[in-house]
């Protein structure tokens, strides 16, 4: 078994990366969205890899023949039928044991892809929520005060968080004044009993994940964690671009809950 | 006689296969009968909100890991394969001290995070390229190209002049730590990448070989790391920062310190220093210098690629070159 470590090893890892991007959005618990072709085209090759080491490896079609075992997969083969041989040839063993990393053997370490791969295809782990949400530092995306875009019409006119949060802080023109908006993300608390619908931004991959948060007003606290979108307008509160204005605040009109949309973070 | 022979072989083979098949399924039918029993039972008391967290923090770096790791073994297998021995020394300049800046800049073309650059300098070793060239190499290409750039432009609206500043402060650590390893570096630290193959190997057999090795080895270091960074990202909340914006000096250390330790890919890396708002712009510029050069999930990588004992040394004097340089730019600039 030990000779298709190598294959089992890239097929597991590259069975992983293809359920996760084109089986199932899966893949957008961890990374963002523009990784995807590239997600599907790592699967596909390690696959492929993997198809080509188990060929490799198999077992030699002629095993007595002496010559081709110290040229490529020969040695590889050669070493493997001493084992199976039992370990009487001293000499023969001791030859080949330098080239313990060297040869078609996986490396040790490279098992460890076992473990996020099995994880994976087994468990998923789920998208990051309020545990992570309350612990990093709140995103205030740096930017001056200035009159921003007109906002595009709708009624309820649906912003992401990140959006929300820069207009209401840092729009000397208040393009939010007077508009109904609709925003989406999960629901997290502080001590004091105000809640906040919350969301994750994401660049790359979940590790640099940041928070933007938006208070909301007028309307009883669902369940930490669970998943809302909040219809209401913007409560303008402190000066603008100081820190009396954060974090910004939505009276609500009505909450409803929704089930975790495919993309649980927004794009940076 | 003959044909009798490969009947018994192929007949031997083909029970082989099937003994492998039904002890292989048997077991893992096995494994997954109990997983999906005791997993519920187990995840109940340890699936905590942190311990979740962990998971999907150290998933999310090795699967985006996994495309540009790809990327940079198909490279530098491809170099190990197709390149004759000859062209980069006839490319690169004989004399060290020039072949160093020379190759530092042609980290523009890498287009890919830092995990790709580790296979690919290994690579460029075997084939004869100096390694303070090869080195040099490794520290700017994850650092200066097109796309990281950009990145950085996106990141910091109205600020080009913090793009420049990262430019040219990777760069002179780039450049400055191969002509270091130039002047003191001794070859015993390096324990450099043997080849994969036998000698008869090349072309397409050599290239398949060395891709496999090599993404499988990386593939081992970067779970590693992902492992270690998913720990500090977790076991140390970024609002410990808040700490610490009061004073210059230890806020440029202490973001170069964050950068190591939470091993954000290089291609993200200037959102995250954008929205360290409490931090002065070099303190930022050190986070971007140090994160693409020196991070726990490179450590592992160049660990398992050059040795141990050439990944502590180099990755620390890497360091205090890289925050050295981005103060310097930083006050030069910013």
């Amino acid at each position: 078994m030990r000779r298709y470590g190598p294959a089992v090893l890239l097929l597991l890892t590259g069975a992983a990366i293809l359920r996760i991007s084109l089986f199932s959005e899966l893949y957008l618990r961890y990374v963002q969205a523009g990784l995807r072709p590239y997600l599907v085209v790592s699967g596909f090759l390690l696959v492929l890899l993997a198809v080509a080491a188990a060929v490799v490896a198999r077992p030699e079609q002629e095993p007595h023949a002496e010559q081709g075992r110290h040229t490529e997969h020969g040695e590889q083969a050669g070493r493997d039928q001493q084992r199976e041989h039992g370990e009487h040839d001293e000499s023969g063993e001791d030859s080949h044991a330098h080239d313990q990393h060297g040869g078609h053997h996986s490396p040790r370490v490279a098992w460890l892809l076992t473990l996020p791969a099995l994880a994976l295809l087994l468990f998923p782990p789920p998208a990051l929520g309020s545990y992570s949400a309350e612990r990093e530092a709140e995103q205030r995306a740096a930017q001056g005060v200035g009159a921003f875009p007109a906002l595009p019409s709708g009624n309820p006119l649906e912003l992401t968080l990140a959006e929300f949060g820069s207009r209401a802080i840092y729009d000397s023109g208040r393009s939010l004044a007077g508009r109904t908006v609709r925003l989406t993300g999960f629901v997290t608390r502080d001590g004091e009993g105000t809640w906040y619908v919350t969301r994750l931004l994401v660049a790359c991959c979940a590790a640099d994940a940041t928070t933007s948060k938006v208070e909301i007003r007028g309307a009883d606290a669902p369940p930490v964690d669970a998943w809302v979108t909040v219809t209401g307008t913007w409560h303008p509160k402190g000066e603008l671009g100081t820190d009396g204005a954060w974090p910004p605040v939505l009276d609500a009109v009505s909450v409803r809950r929704i089930t975790q949309p495919a993309n649980p973070y927004e794009k940076r | 006689m003959e044909n009798q022979r490969t009947v018994v072989d192929g007949l031997r083979l083909g029970m082989r296969a099937l003994v492998y098949a039904v002890l292989g399924g048997a077991a893992l039918l096995a494994v997954a009968t109990v997983a999906s029993v005791l997993g519920p039972m187990l995840a109940l008391d340890l699936y905590t909100p942190p311990v979740a967290a962990w998971w999907t923090v150290f998933t999310a770096i090795a699967v985006q890991g996994v495309p540009f790791l790809l990327l940079g073994t198909v490279v530098s297998a491809a170099v190990g394969a197709f390149v004759p021995e000859k062209v980069f020394s006839r490319l690169l300049p004989r004399n060290q001290a020039l072949a160093v800046p020379v190759a530092g800049a042609a980290g523009v073309v890498l287009p890919g995070c830092e995990c790709a650059s580790v296979p690919v300098a290994g690579s460029l070793m075997r084939r004869g390229v100096a390694p303070a060239a090869a080195l040099a190499f490794l520290l700017s290409a994850p650092a200066i190209n097109p796309v990281v750039l950009v990145a950085t432009s996106v990141a910091f609206p109205g600020q080009p002049q913090m793009v420049l500043a990262r430019l040219v402060a990777s760069l002179a650590t780039a450049v400055t730590m191969g002509w270091l390893w130039a002047r003191f570096g001794r070859e015993e630290w390096l324990r450099p990448p043997k080849r994969h193959t036998g000698p008869g190997a090349s072309g397409l057999r050599a290239f398949t070989a060395g891709l496999q090795h090599d993404f499988l080895h990386a593939g081992g270091f970067l779970v590693l790391g992902a492992a270690a960074a998913a720990t500090f990202n977790i076991a140390v909340p970024r609002s410990v920062l808040d700490l610490f914006t009061g004073s210059p000096w230890l806020s440029v250390l202490l973001l170069a310190l964050l950068a190591v330790v939470l091993c954000v890919c290089s291609e993200a890396d200037a959102f995250v220093a954008a929205s360290l708002t409490g931090f002065s712009p070099t303190a930022r510029l050190a986070f971007m210098v140090v994160g693409p050069m020196v991070d726990l999930k490179l450590i592992a990588l160049q660990a398992g690629t050059f040795g141990r004992s050439f990944a502590l040394r180099f990755s620390s004097v890497t360091w205090v070159v890289a925050v050295v340089s981005s103060v310097l730019v930083g006050w030069w600039v910013l």
